[in-house]
């Protein structure tokens, strides 16, 4: 099936003097999915999005925006994007109230009057700032902020939205009414989602698609449920014991399904494959040797683990 | 090129500079005070001195020479804080991010600071004209042009060109200095052309040629000099003015 990509990246690259923020970048992003760039800090990944939104020019490389190359058509590209920058709770006018705010950015995107003016009530009210209307945007908190700044990226329904870090700041519950609206966009309305991100579970939750950027390279990229797949395929658990440690560590060592021992603190720290079906065997050898099990944990998986991990696979 | 696009951005950067007192307070201040000093001067001196017409020709060069300055120091504090206060206070990326051209911006942001100055120079020689006139009358003095044809000259052919090398000054130097004070300084210098204009003839004073050709041949000159100001800094500021230059510098 042909996918009709809303973002398309090939070969990009940026460079600032010695660093070379974004090596050769290519991906793509369908239509009315929602796209998740994970990576850790001056990993590049801002610097990929304010190429997409056209403030950067890419040193080599090509990209396109809703059909807009970004070199050739950067006017189009902007008129279809709907942006929210880095810390974009710091990027408002303070001295303008949060409804002057969204009605000047209305204006430059030539939203008609009457339109504005219902989209602006609805996007306030949406994210309880129509109370606050009337306030300077710097009397605001950072999350109110945050969401302002939100609704300044949606303001003239935009195509494609690419947004940087849209939930850093945010309280837990604003955070989740955010993703909800994102997915409720993305599904319903067909608009496309860029998102920069650290938060793994966040995007884990909420995008269809991820890549993985470090230093300025992509390290993976695909959907997210096959990569939760692949995840989870390999995952870390904690085993407490209460003492032996050392006979449990050789132990887990001659297990096949097994890569990895490592002791951190009281705990053992174990990579096992497949651990439906192996824990079980693990338990069993343990508790036939004598050894008392305080706890079999799960880890979480950080962002960190998952790029050790992928790292780890590039190389084998 | 949307002129209506650039109308919204200059009429916003004007509200918002208008935001801070001492943008406010400076560009009515210096508003006020050209026309203020003008109109007390001529009249004052008539009224100390009867006999002042024998020397007031050497005197009127000042006036118009003030109120082309006074009009040009609000283009400077406005375009500082609508090209070096956006950047300050990190607006410039969402307002990059709008379908804005680079075109449409630069016209915006230079109107901001153009119309009010603008304003300033034509209400403020109007007021003068106007006020130093109602003075001499009520005094009983022979009514005059105050500023006089030369000066007329000097405020109207030089003061528009010189409002828009400051606004230029300000996008060469705007990724120079990261402060809104700085750069209102900086581009502030631009006044001292008129600094000449009130100099050179000073200089002629006592010498052989007529005060009046002297005077006209210096606010022409002086005319010159801003033609020439605004051809080097228009074109190095439109050689700087581009986005990714801009967003590199934050
Ligand atoms: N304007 C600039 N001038 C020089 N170097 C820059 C500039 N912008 C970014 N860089 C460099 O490019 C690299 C990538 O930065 P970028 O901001 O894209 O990272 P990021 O992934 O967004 O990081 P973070 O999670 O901290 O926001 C970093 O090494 C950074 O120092
Ligand atoms: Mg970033």
């Amino acid at each position: 099936m042909e996918l009709n990509n809303e973002v398309i990246i090939n070969n990009l690259v940026k460079r600032f003097d010695e660093i070379v923020a974004v090596n050769e970048v290519s991906l793509e992003v369908p239509a009315g999915s929602i796209f998740g760039l994970l990576g850790p800090n001056g990993a590049g990944k801002s610097t990929t999005l304010r190429l997409l939104c056209t403030l950067l020019r890419p040193d080599s490389g090509t990209a396109s925006v809703a059909g807009h190359d970004i070199l050739e058509e950067p006017v189009n590209v902007r008129e279809c994007t709907g942006v929210l920058p880095e810390e974009g709770s710091h990027t408002l006018y303070p001295s303008l109230t949060s409804y002057e705010n969204l009605e000047y950015f209305a204006k430059l995107y030539d939203v008609p009057e009457e339109e504005a003016k219902k989209r602006i009530e609805d996007l306030l009210k949406f994210m309880d700032l129509w109370e606050r209307r009337n306030d300077p945007a710097g009397e605001l908190s950072t999350g109110n902020r945050q969401r302002l700044a939100l609704c300044r990226a949606l303001l003239h329904n935009p195509s494609v939205l690419l947004l940087d870090e849209p939930t850093s700041s945010l309280d837990p519950i604003a955070a989740k009414r955010v993703r909800e609206l994102i997915l409720k966009l993305a599904k319903q309305y067909g608009q496309t989602f860029f998102i920069n991100s650290h938060n793994l579970a966040e995007v884990q939750r909420l995008c269809d698609y991820i890549a993985i950027i470090d230093e300025g390279k992509i390290l993976l990229s695909g959907r997210t449920d096959e990569l939760r797949r692949r995840l989870q395929s390999k995952q870390v658990f904690k085993l407490r014991v209460a003492d032996n440690i050392e006979t449990a560590k050789s132990i887990a060592e001659g297990l096949d399904f097994i890569f990895d021992v490592s002791i951190e603190s009281d705990s053992l720290m174990l990579t096992i494959l497949d651990p439906v079906s192996n824990n079980s065997v693990l338990i069993r050898k343990l508790l036939n040797a004598n050894i008392a099990i305080i706890e079999l944990a799960e880890e979480e998986m950080t962002l960190e683990d998952l790029y050790l991990q992928v790292i780890k696979e590039e190389e084998q | 090129m949307n002129l209506s696009k650039s109308l919204v951005v200059a009429k916003a950067d004007i509200k918002m500079a208008m935001n801070y007192k001492y943008v406010k307070f400076g560009v009515l201040g210096m508003g006020a005070m050209g026309p203020l000093f003008s109109v007390l001067s001529v009249p004052m001196i008539y009224i100390l001195d009867p006999n002042a017409s024998s020397y007031i020709e050497f005197i009127l060069p000042y006036i118009s020479s003030m109120l082309a300055m006074f009009a040009i120091i609000p283009a400077a504090l406005i375009s500082a804080n609508s090209f070096v206060g956006e950047r300050e206070q990190n607006t410039l990326e969402p307002l990059l991010c709008t379908p804005l051209t680079d075109m449409e911006l630069l016209v915006g942001k230079s109107l901001s600071a153009f119309i009010p100055s603008i304003l300033i120079l034509v209400f403020g020689t109007l007021i003068t004209e106007i006020a130093s006139n109602i003075l001499l009358f009520a005094f009983g003095f022979p009514m005059m042009l105050i500023p006089d044809m030369p000066g007329l000259f000097l405020v109207f052919a030089s003061g528009p060109p010189m409002i828009f090398v400051v606004v230029f000054v300000m996008i060469i130097i705007s990724g120079r200095v990261s402060r809104v004070y700085e750069a209102y300084q900086v581009s502030g210098v631009s006044v001292l052309v008129y600094i000449f204009s009130m100099l050179v003839p000073t200089m002629f004073i006592g010498s052989s040629m007529p005060f009046g050709q002297v005077i006209w041949f210096t606010n022409i000159l002086t005319f010159m000099i801003s033609i020439l100001l605004l051809l080097i800094t228009s074109y190095l500021a439109l050689r700087m003015f581009n986005r990714d230059r801009m967003i590199t510098q934050i």
